[in-house]
């Protein structure tokens, strides 16, 4: 009988150990001399101890990028959009939702890169099959982007798609943190101008609009999001700021994402005042205008599934 | 023209329900005969008196219909049902139904062949016995002859009386068909379509239920191709005969229930090649376009199977109606090939009921019972006593202090285990005894088994060509499994508390224990792609693998490992103090081959890597996964693609079946308030799909509970 436990135990031990042959390898891949700093703009030692703080791990993402995906939602940041639907990850603190069925969750924790990646390991089997890796997300990914290029740099070694999806309000310096380790940036640009920019979102426009042509002159793979926000960037004069800053950017994919309510039970749990929630949802005539404008002037309208 | 024949069907017969009275009148006349020949003539009766019913809208005859009946008395009616009585009970337990019958055999041979195999077999057999079987035969044989030329007496005159052309002349064909196949074998899909119903006709008039239409696209294929080159059928009138015969499954209501026809379609011939073809697809059609609970859709995958085929195959089930239930014939045919069988007999294997793996016409009908596994946890902790359940007696394996080690627990457990299964045994034992094959005998259901014509022996009485199997159900796989982790983790592992502390907040439903059950149910859960658990999940496959393998069925078959629990999981918990794992007593337990409602955190991928951890190939019963995606995961082709590749990579890894229910949540709580909008809503239950306002509340419940992936948390 003890056998036979001893026995099953090892079998999983060791059908996880072919499913990921490379565990003990991987982790002499990772000492800190054998990985090659491209940039030279981090000088701290790379390794797997380095914690990132996280809201949350969605396995089977699929509203997140191509085929099926491991989403890494990090905690913290900058901006502070009226509209955010994952306003638990804004605070770079944790954060504890009560949920009016009385369920309790808290937004935030500190994992290691490692525990994060052997997470994202146990579905290579399904991105391998579908397409689809690991997406960045959040909060702002590229708030913590010394964490976030180790934890990319360990998926690149293990060939799984890497997207970072930003809201680009950082330095420039961190996209050229996980720019070689990263296949696509999904860039949002939520405004046209500055001022509904710092009003809507509390962002730099400038910063933003800089961060977006410099990233896209690096030869970085990059498709900007546009939430289709009612009085915010759907009106003509909106539309034609932000496909001319797209054209500017040399930038071609748009992925237009209609503004939805899901968030308001989570600003609930936070015991936080949704201002938008009498904010109406985009009308499908203004999001089929909206898409025909875009097709019109050349761009490619993509989906994020 | 469906819709016509739909709307005909949904009127619900006038009359009582007779059929006992036809056996009983047909076995009075012949009492002075020996039990199976006077019991013969009874079911020759049942085939030839009754009323042949016709629908106007008919293009394949067979109805029940004609068994509801006012002309019979009270005094009859009840002399009737005790005289039925004498006939066996029908129960899982001695092989009566839930049956593939050998149709690709049948069809060959027709009525014709099929009596001159009776009369060669009778000029070759001189044992008393073997000539009185043989000859119960050729009676249900015969009456099963008239029972066809009734029929298209009943078509030509209704063809005669009615008015609108198009079913006239559908009626006529039907009429000429049937007289055509009293002497000769089908020639046209039509015909063969025809027989195979008339057929299933029978056996329910018999009141068999679960009879299987088997591979359907397998054995009809033929007749089909040759029909469609020739230019006489095309693939929309294939469609239409299909749910024409699909529809009258729903006839079953009128007994009080639905009935669980399991259509078999994909997987490899019997030669090892991929088997899906143009009709296939067809039959995913019309079992869509009869968009009613009976016909319990399977489709075999295999390494071979085409993208597009499993793509139909999601397509339908996005319709909310739950089938086809996916089955992975890389897991089943190596499951069943540890019995023993033919690799060809294996290969063309099919399923019976919900998802029982079965080889058509070769082995007696199913027979399984419910383990209820998570019971006899209780024994451990109260030396060998069970709280709720006032029936068991287990066996006393110590004091709680003696299980020093998770080991010895586990081998604490086993040892209930196994005194557990001996009891389950001594039952089945008693009620195969009860009702001997001699006694009890089947001859017209023989016919459709190989060989027991040519050995002139009864279905149960070695005339199949493999023996009879039994599969006891093995319920509450994750309460086991998280219930063995969470007194790991707590007792064994963080030394957080003793067994006895766990036995107290057992035997107090955890009243004044809710910190203990908060750890206990933080405990790692089945479900999460987390080995700690997950590791038990293992166990148990090969536990109930080592606990059926000494037994054998009465004529020597093997037991089968069946991880599923139909609805059974939740009587199943209302037997059941509290369990380990947190569950409060008389809670459900958990469903199937699923994680616990709810316990599944991680996601779908996480739950196919902890689903996919146990060896089923231990398992040739079959399991059952129950899935839950929101609708608009299917109904989007970017979002199916990835379900598909979800399931593609379940079935690499060797998961054994995963069915799929996708009406939103909302629609089921809506349609529990507001039973009357939702009367046609079809939902997956366990292996098998329901009206979901006839369900039972607790049932209902049970399926709202289920973990919904929807792939996105509004993010």
């Amino acid at each position: 009988m003890e056998k036979e436990i001893k026995r099953n135990c090892k079998k999983i031990q060791s059908e996880k150990a072919g499913k990921t042959q490379t565990e003990t390898k991987l982790s002499d891949k990772i000492k800190p001399e054998s990985v090659t700093d491209t940039l030279n703009t981090s000088k701290k030692k790379t390794t797997t101890k380095t914690k990132i703080s996280i809201s949350k791990i969605q396995r089977f993402s699929t509203a997140d990028g191509p085929g099926i995906r491991t989403t890494v939602f990090f905690q913290g940041c900058n901006l502070r959009c009226k509209w955010c639907h994952n306003p638990e990850t804004q605070s770079t603190k944790s954060t504890f939702l009560t949920f009016c069925d009385e369920r309790k969750e808290i937004s935030g924790k500190a994992m290691s890169v490692k525990e994060i990646f052997s997470i994202i390991k146990k579905d290579v089997d399904f991105y391998e099959i579908s397409e689809g890796g690991v997406t960045l997300s959040g909060g702002e990914p590229l708030l913590q982007a010394d964490a976030a290029k180790k934890l990319l740099s360990l998926c690149k070694q293990e060939n799984i798609s890497t997207i970072v999806d930003t809201a680009g309000a950082v330095p420039f310096e961190n996209f050229l943190k996980v720019l070689p380790v990263t296949d696509l940036f999904y860039f949002d640009i939520k405004a046209s101008d500055s001022k509904k920019y710092l009003s809507f979102t509390g962002g730099d426009f400038s910063l933003i609009r800089e961060n977006l042509i410099r990233l896209t002159k690096t030869g970085a793979r990059v498709e900007v999001c546009v939430p289709l926000i009612l009085g915010v960037n759907t009106d003509a004069s909106s539309r034609n700021k932000i496909a001319n800053l797209l054209k500017t950017a040399g930038i071609n994919d748009i992925i237009l994402l209609p503004y939805h309510k899901y968030g308001i039970s989570k600003y609930k749990a936070l015991g936080r005042n949704y201002e938008f929630e009498r904010k109406k949802l985009t009308p499908s005539s203004v999001i089929e205008k909206t898409k025909e404008f875009y097709r019109q002037k050349g761009f490619t309208l993509k989906t994020r599934k | 023209m469906i819709e016509d024949l739909r709307k005909e069907l949904s009127i619900f017969p006038n009359g009582e329900k007779s059929e006992k009275i036809y056996l009983y009148l047909g076995h009075r006349s012949h009492y002075k005969e020996r039990p199976i020949l006077a019991k013969a003539y009874g079911t020759a009766n049942l085939f030839r008196q009754p009323r042949a019913h016709i629908y106007e809208n008919d293009l394949i005859a067979g109805s029940v219909r004609g068994l509801f009946s006012s002309e019979f008395d009270e005094r009859i009616r009840q002399k009737a049902e005790s005289d039925f009585s004498s006939y066996g009970e029908n129960t899982f337990f001695t092989n009566s139904d839930h049956f593939a019958p050998n149709y690709r055999v049948f069809l060959k041979d027709g009525v014709p062949g099929t009596k001159e195999k009776i009369e060669d077999s009778m000029k070759k057999h001189n044992g008393e016995k073997e000539r009185r079987f043989l000859l119960a035969v050729k009676i249900t044989f015969d009456g099963f002859i008239d029972m066809i030329k009734a029929y298209s007496l009943a078509a030509e005159e209704k063809a005669e009386k009615t008015e609108n052309e198009k079913n006239k002349k559908n009626l006529r064909l039907i009429s000429e068909d049937l007289k055509f196949l009293i002497d000769n074998p089908p020639k046209t899909f039509r015909q063969a379509l025809q027989l195979m119903f008339m057929t299933h006709t029978a056996f329910s008039y018999e009141g068999k239920s679960a009879m299987a239409f088997g591979r359907i696209d397998q054995y009809l294929y033929s007749y089909f191709k040759k029909d469609v080159e020739s230019g006489i059928l095309t693939e929309q009138e294939t469609a239409e005969l299909l749910t024409s015969v699909f529809l009258k499954i729903y006839e079953n209501r009128y007994f009080g229930f639905d009935d669980t026809v399991n259509i078999c379609i994909g997987g490899i011939t019997p030669e090892g090649e991929d088997g899906t073809n143009a009709l296939s697809y067809i039959v995913l059609k019309a079992v869509k376009n009869a968009n009613i609970p009976g016909p319990n859709l399977s489709a075999r995958i295999h390494s071979k199977t085409s993208d597009r085929f499993l793509d139909e195959c999601l397509k339908v089930i996005a319709t909310g109606l739950g089938y086809p239930a996916l089955m992975n014939d890389e897991v089943n045919i190596p499951a069943l090939l540890r019995h023993g069988y033919e690799k060809t007999d294996v290969n063309d294997y099919c399923f019976v009921g919900c998802i029982e793996n079965f080889i058509a016409g070769k082995q007696p009908p199913w027979s399984d019972g419910r383990f209820n596994v998570p019971l006899y946890l209780e024994p451990i902790f109260f030396n060998g006593k069970t709280l709720i359940n006032p029936e068991y007696i287990g066996i006393d394996t110590g004091e709680l202090d003696g299980l020093k080690t998770m080991n010895d627990f586990l081998e604490a457990y086993h040892k209930q285990l196994e005194y557990a299964m001996s009891v389950y045994f001594a039952y089945f034992n008693n009620a195969n005894d009860r009702y001997n094959p001699e006694n009890y005998s089947q001859p017209f259901l023989s016919i459709f088994c190989e060989d027991c014509i040519g050995r002139a022996k009864d279905i149960r009485d070695g005339g199949s060509k493999y023996p009879s199997v039994h599969a006891p159900a093995c319920m509450g796989i994750a309460t086991v499994a998280d219930s063995l982790a969470a007194i790991d983790k707590l007792v064994y592992t963080d030394k957080k508390y003793s067994l006895s502390q766990i036995a107290e907040a057992i035997k107090a439903n955890f009243q004044g224990y809710e910190k203990m059950r908060k750890e206990l149910l933080a405990a790692p859960k089945y479900g999460n792609d987390d080995d700690f658990v997950d590791r038990y999940a293992v166990w148990y496959v090969e536990e109930m693998e080592r606990l059926v393998s000494p037994y054998k069925t009465r004529d020597g078959g093997p037991l089968y490992v069946g991880i599923a629990s139909n609805v059974q999981n939740i009587p199943a918990g209302e037997e059941i103090a509290a369990t380990p794992d947190g569950r409060k007593a008389k809670e459900p337990i958990s469903d199937a081959a699923s994680p616990m409602h709810g316990m599944d955190k991680e996601g779908a991928t996480a739950v196919i890597n902890s689903v996919s951890k146990p060896d089923y190939t231990l398992a040739a019963c079959g399991t059952v996964l129950n899935q839950k995606f929101s609708p608009q995961m299917l109904n989007n082709e970017e979002n199916r693609n990835k379900v598909k590749d979800l399931i593609k990579v379940y079935f690499k890894k060797k998961g054994q079946e995963i069915q799929i229910n996708s009406v939103s949540r909302d629609i089921l709580k809506d349609a529990m308030v507001h039973p009357e909008k939702y009367q046609n809503l079809v939902v997956r239950v366990s292996g098998f799909s329901a009206y979901y306002v006839n369900l039972d509340k607790s049932v209902q419940l049970d399926i709202l509970k289920r973990t919904e992936h929807n792939g996105s948390d509004g993010v």
